[in-house]
């Protein structure tokens, strides 16, 4: 009997090796790439199984917010509802998505304990999972963009590759925070509790509920919040504005680094992340 | 893509794991810790536990090992570290070949899904692609006998239902190296038998079986050689014959 499958295993130690598992384990993990997908969907399915609107009940009372939020804040605010409700729309859609891979990332590795600990299945095929499930998830919530935005009339003027850009900065810098926030609470248990505080805590900080140009003089308090960053290369794009272009070079720069410490920290846990379950 | 005969090479493996107590997985215990004391590094994280020291294995295709030994003895973290999931500390793996554990049936079955689902769910963490889960999809079905129950949630079957189930997800797979902890005996008589069929089937086709028992009759049934564990040390791989003499030894 021939086979080409080849597993093996050494007890070698030594950086190199350790970074050259660690590319291993990203690689294979992009070659099933499918599989990360299917767990992914098959998580959207059953969370929301025997419920008739599914993922859609988020979807609902994101709109619900949006629209309080909106109606409230642009009172208090003295600001026009043209322009305050699609601002808050997509703050909370797109803050939603950050929000939900930096949570959710916590969990990545403790709930796949079970196959983790008795398959030789890529880790990276769980933070992926993570990712994909938050866009499925993201996809739905996506509808309240669209009506608000065709609504106000921003559709004429807005800017989709833009925006899709942005996304994938989005995107990119959540992951690595997840999957370290991840490897983080595998070890430690303490941490999911922390990431929700400082994630709730960001919600309030970031502009999502009121426009930064009310902040006047103080602009420091978005220059060293790397969540407006994010949700600004999003939002700015599909309101028809442009977002700075040192928003794009701050991103890339905390998506480089976040992904080097990320990777860093995962070359050096990898093989113990099972232990930690 | 090189041919290789399927085998299994285990030369002086060591594997030995950092136990986080409840204490040492909080965070303040931990920085209390790196903070305060100069406790050495080894009581700094975890407490660690040698759960196998120099074993060393060599199986070819054919061979069928039998695992003995008491609780805690290493048998499961032995098979384990073969189905790539625990990496050695010291030592190597080497298996040529596809691997099957069956360490834990009821691995990824999800109660609220139905029958269906979750054998598509099984048979993609076990490395099938979507299309040769459809097309195994019938057969699978068939050999579960759980007919129009199949798309009814598994939370509804009885065990012995849920049971057969992942049974026959688990066992669909096309594998040269097989690992059971614990022969699998489920379900009412007519589905052991066919149960019991399918695996002789699966042991031959697999090439490799390591099973890990404390029944030595079944052992004896399915084995052709046999390896005792003892703390985490290995006796050499010898043959089913010469159990009895291993046993006293």
């Amino acid at each position: 009997m021939d086979t080409a499958t080849h597993m093996l295993r050494t007890g070698q130690r030594g950086a190199l090796f350790q970074l050259n598992m660690a590319l291993r384990d990203l690689r294979s993990s992009l070659e099933r790439i499918g599989l990360a997908w299917s767990l992914a969907s098959h998580d959207i399915v059953s969370r929301y199984r025997g419920s008739i609107l599914g993922p859609f009940w988020i979807t609902i009372s994101m709109g619900l917010m949006v629209l309080g939020i909106g109606l409230l804040n642009a009172r208090l605010f003295n600001a026009s509802l043209h322009e305050f409700i699609p601002f808050v729309a997509l703050g909370i859609v797109f803050f939603g998505t950050i929000n939900g891979i930096i949570n959710e990332g916590c969990e990545t590795f403790v709930h796949a304990a079970g196959m983790l600990s008795q398959t030789s299945l890529p880790m990276f095929t769980f933070v992926w999972r993570t990712v994909f499930r938050n866009l499925i998830n993201l996809a739905h919530n996506v509808v309240i963009v669209v009506i608000v935005l065709i609504w106000f009339g921003y559709w004429r003027n807005m800017n989709i590759p833009v925006a899709v850009l942005g996304l994938v900065f989005l995107v990119a810098n959540a992951a690595w925070a997840g999957m370290l926030a991840g490897i983080a609470s595998a070890r430690f248990r303490d941490v999911p509790q922390i990431v929700i505080s400082v994630m709730q805590f960001a919600i309030f900080m970031t502009p999502i509920f009121w426009e930064p140009a009310r902040l006047g003089t103080s602009r420091i308090f978005l220059s060293v919040n790397p969540f407006y960053y994010m949700v600004e290369a999003v939002r700015a794009p599909m309101m028809g504005a442009n977002a700075t272009p040192h928003t794009y070079s701050i991103l890339a720069l905390m998506a480089l680094g976040g992904w080097a410490v990320t990777f860093g920290v995962f070359t050096r846990t990898r093989r113990r992340i099972v232990h930690y379950l | 893509m090189s041919g290789h005969p399927v085998s299994i090479t285990v030369s002086g493996l060591c594997i030995r794991f950092p136990v986080y107590g409840v204490d040492a997985k909080s965070l303040k215990k931990h920085l209390a810790r790196t903070v305060g004391g100069r406790l050495g590094p080894s009581q700094a994280g975890a407490t660690e536990v040698t759960a196998l020291s120099n074993v060393s294995l060599e199986l070819r295709a054919g061979d069928r090992l039998g695992l003995i030994g008491h609780n805690g003895s290493g048998k499961t973290t032995l098979l384990r570290a073969l189905s790539g999931a625990y990496e050695p500390d010291e030592g190597t793996i080497d298996v040529h070949g596809r691997i099957a554990a069956l360490l834990d049936l009821n691995l990824g079955v999800d109660p609220a899904a139905n029958g269906y689902d979750n054998i598509r769910l099984r048979g993609r963490i076990a490395g099938l692609t979507a299309r040769e889960i459809d097309a195994r999809l019938d057969e699978i079905a068939e050999f579960t006998g759980l007919g129009p129950f199949l798309a009814m949630p598994v939370k509804t079957y009885s065990a012995g239902m849920q049971a057969r189930l992942a049974f026959a997800a688990a066992t669909a797979v096309e594998a040269d190296v097989l690992l059971m902890d614990e022969w699998i005996a489920v379900g009412d008589a007519d589905f052991q038998k066919l149960a019991h069929k399918r695996l002789l089937n699966l042991v031959e086709r697999a090439g490799i079986l390591v099973l890990a028992s404390h029944e030595l009759d079944l052992l004896r049934l399915y084995c052709n050689k046999v390896m005792r564990l003892e703390g985490g040390v290995a006796s050499p791989v010898t043959d089913i014959r010469k159990l009895d003499e291993l046993l006293a030894a």
